[in-house]
């Protein structure tokens, strides 16, 4: 899987590549508009994320050139502007998501992993982990094909770890996940402990391997 | 306070009546003497005549009696009278108040009187000449009116006068006020002043404007600082968040070390959340959230609670949410979202063990009841960064926000305290004026 990374700012490309390196995914940095023409002219990728403030040019342009190419390739744009109209332009000009900055790496691996199942494996709807199986578009859960009932939360968050198997998840970074971008109203993100112990126990009970680990003070893992 | 008119109308009043008031004794004397020198004249016209006629006439003595008697009868203004020797006599003239049966105001009147002395066949006499004068003090009192229907005449006209000076010459001065009045820094392009012909006004409008410029300026340069400050610390906010997220994934780290960087997890997310606030208070103020939709505020209400109820849960205070109707707005949703989120965060950090929260929605007007101890400052309440708890963490901004947000859309935020409970209160309807 070919990744894209237009961004300027280097330091934050260079985390991302690291971050993402441990996947099967092939990392490219695009440092400003020019260099990023070119490749999106000359390559395909599976996912490009795109910073919309760009020297030499903007963002936005670069998704009406993938349009005029009639490019495929999945775009997510992370925008320190985290403005709704950017948002909503950048997605009417055919970019996939939008994520604002400062992010968690976490949550940007489980947007590009969601991205790419959404655009190779539209016709399958369900994820094989093992002896679990997920359908997104039902939102359902089966473990050795007995449903396992869980809350909307418990979904999300076992996507959410499916997205980010042996990394270490933090605390807020789950807790963002599920209360969106105002997660960082709070600082006490302990409400999550109670998912996530729910969500083992019911996978355990199941009869699901128990994948997610505690890390003492920090966070979760799923390992395997 | 007195209107800056009426001062001047004041004072030309008091001025008026004081002259007059002079003028009233002078105008008395100069008629008075005009008119005693007038009859003076007359007198001794009259004598000159009557002595020439008496000398010519060659009358006896007892014709000479005769004569006064029919005087004393028909003309009684003129006698005379022997003399009881012979002398030399210069004129004299008298004034003398005698009763007067024809005077019905006092009984009285003045005379004038004049004495001369003449010599008639040989044998002294004097003659009298009177004649009625106006008494002073009625000349007096009848100046006196006059002036007074003359003052009363000069401060009408001065009223009248003010009033048409005011509203035409000042008219230029009141349009500035209002203009003034409607002003709005965070609001305006700036200030439109209509020209006048009046000189000061047209300077007082010219430096206004020049003031106004000037502090648009400053405020815009003030409003781009704040938000392009928070927009250059986005990036280092980011990748130390990032590194924070790679230096997880090391392996081999103690569980001290994991506690250090749990550790600067909650201050970063705190920055970032103030950095986010500032950057968003200066896009509301700059009215970059123009787009609007229909938005139902109990569907939206609900949406918010799905986000927060963990953290209610997990402090243990309990949701009441009695929102019943539909109630639909036109705004941002972004704007509408941030505003109901910082109302309901707020109501959960600011809450008590074992609280609780009550949502309302009457007439238009969201309630946000939440447990609390202490009535709290609403001076400060909604100003930027003034914390009105000194335990609890949050970005200082919230409230602002929430404010600043209402305000772009003419919403009506209230705090109260009854019963143990915070209530906020946003009052959607009153929206009397739209964002430009």
């Amino acid at each position: 899987m070919k990744i894209l990374i237009i961004e300027d700012e280097q330091e934050l490309a260079k985390d991302m590549m690291k971050f993402l390196a441990s996947e099967q995914y092939l990392c490219e940095w695009a440092f400003d508009f020019e260099e990023a023409m070119d490749k999106i002219s000359a390559y395909e990728y599976d996912c490009i994320l795109l910073d919309l403030m760009l020297p030499g040019g903007d963002g936005l342009s670069i998704l009406n050139e993938l349009k005029e190419l009639n490019k495929q390739d999945g775009v997510i744009i992370i925008s320190a502007k985290n403005s709704i109209e950017d948002k909503v332009k950048g997605l009417k000009l055919g970019a996939d998501d939008y994520l604002a900055k400062p992010f968690h790496q976490a949550e940007l691996a489980a947007r590009i992993e969601s991205l790419i199942r959404r655009k190779h494996f539209n016709s399958s709807n369900i994820i094989h982990h093992n002896e679990i199986e997920i359908d997104l578009q039902a939102k359902t859960v089966k473990v050795q094909n007995q449903f396992v009932n869980i809350t909307k939360k418990e979904f999300q968050l076992l996507l959410f770890f499916v997205g980010n198997k042996n990394r270490v998840l933090s605390k807020s970074a789950l807790a963002e996940h599920l209360s969106g971008d105002f997660a960082d109203m709070f600082d006490n993100h302990d409400f999550v402990y109670a998912h996530v112990k729910n969500l083992k126990r019911k996978l355990k009970e199941a009869g699901y391997g128990d994948y997610i680990k505690t890390i003492y003070g920090t966070g979760y893992k799923w390992e395997q | 306070m007195t209107k800056l008119l009426h001062r001047p109308l004041k004072a030309f009043a008091i001025y008026a009546l004081v002259i007059l008031a002079v003028s009233i004794p002078v105008y008395a004397w100069v008629v008075d003497y005009i008119w005693v020198n007038e009859l003076d004249e007359n007198n001794w016209l009259t004598l000159e005549h009557t002595k020439e006629k008496l000398v010519k006439q060659h009358f006896e003595a007892e014709e000479l009696k005769l004569v006064n008697r029919l005087w004393g009868q028909v003309q009684p203004g003129i006698a005379i009278s022997p003399a009881p020797q012979k002398q030399v006599f210069q004129d004299s003239i008298y004034e003398v108040i005698r009763p007067n049966e024809y005077d019905l105001d006092d009984g009285e009147d003045r005379f004038r009187g004049l004495k001369s002395y003449i010599e008639l066949n040989g044998k002294p006499y004097f003659i009298t000449i009177e004649t009625n004068l106006e008494e002073s003090d009625e000349t007096f009192m009848a100046i006196t009116l006059v002036t007074a229907g003359f003052l009363l005449i000069l401060v009408l006209g001065f009223m009248v006068l003010n009033r048409r000076i005011s509203k035409s010459s000042w008219q230029p001065f009141y349009q500035t006020l209002l203009n003034l009045r409607a002003f709005d820094l965070s609001r305006s392009k700036g200030l439109e002043l209509e020209d006048t012909n009046i000189l000061e006004f047209q300077e007082l409008n010219e430096s206004l404007q020049k003031l106004v410029e000037r502090n648009l300026v400053v405020y815009q340069q003030q409003k781009a600082f704040t938000e392009n400050a928070s927009h250059e610390l986005q990036t280092p906010i980011a990748l130390l968040k990032s590194k924070l997220d790679l230096l997880l994934q090391e392996k081999d780290i103690s569980s001290e070390i994991s506690e250090i960087i749990n550790g600067i997890e909650a201050p970063l997310s705190r920055l970032s959340r103030i950095n986010k606030n500032l950057l968003l208070l200066a896009k509301v103020e700059n009215q970059q959230f123009e787009q609007q939709e229909d938005i139902d505020i109990k569907s939206a209400m609900k949406f918010c609670i799905s986000l927060f109820e963990d953290y209610a849960e997990n402090e243990e205070i309990s949701i009441h949410n009695d929102i019943q109707e539909s109630y639909t707005i036109q705004a941002n949703p972004f704007l509408l979202e941030t505003l109901l989120n910082n109302l309901f965060s707020n109501a959960i950090r600011h809450n008590v063990e074992n609280g609780s929260i009550i949502l309302k929605l009457e007439n238009g007007t969201l309630y946000v009841y939440n447990s609390g101890e202490f009535v709290l400052n609403e001076d400060s309440l909604f100003k930027r960064f003034s914390s009105s708890t000194s335990n609890k963490v949050s970005s200082g901004l919230g409230l602002a926000i929430v404010s600043e947000v209402a305000k772009q859309y003419g919403w009506q935020v209230y705090y109260a305290f009854e019963k143990g409970h915070h209530i906020f209160s946003v009052n959607f309807w009153n929206s009397d004026f739209l964002p430009n």
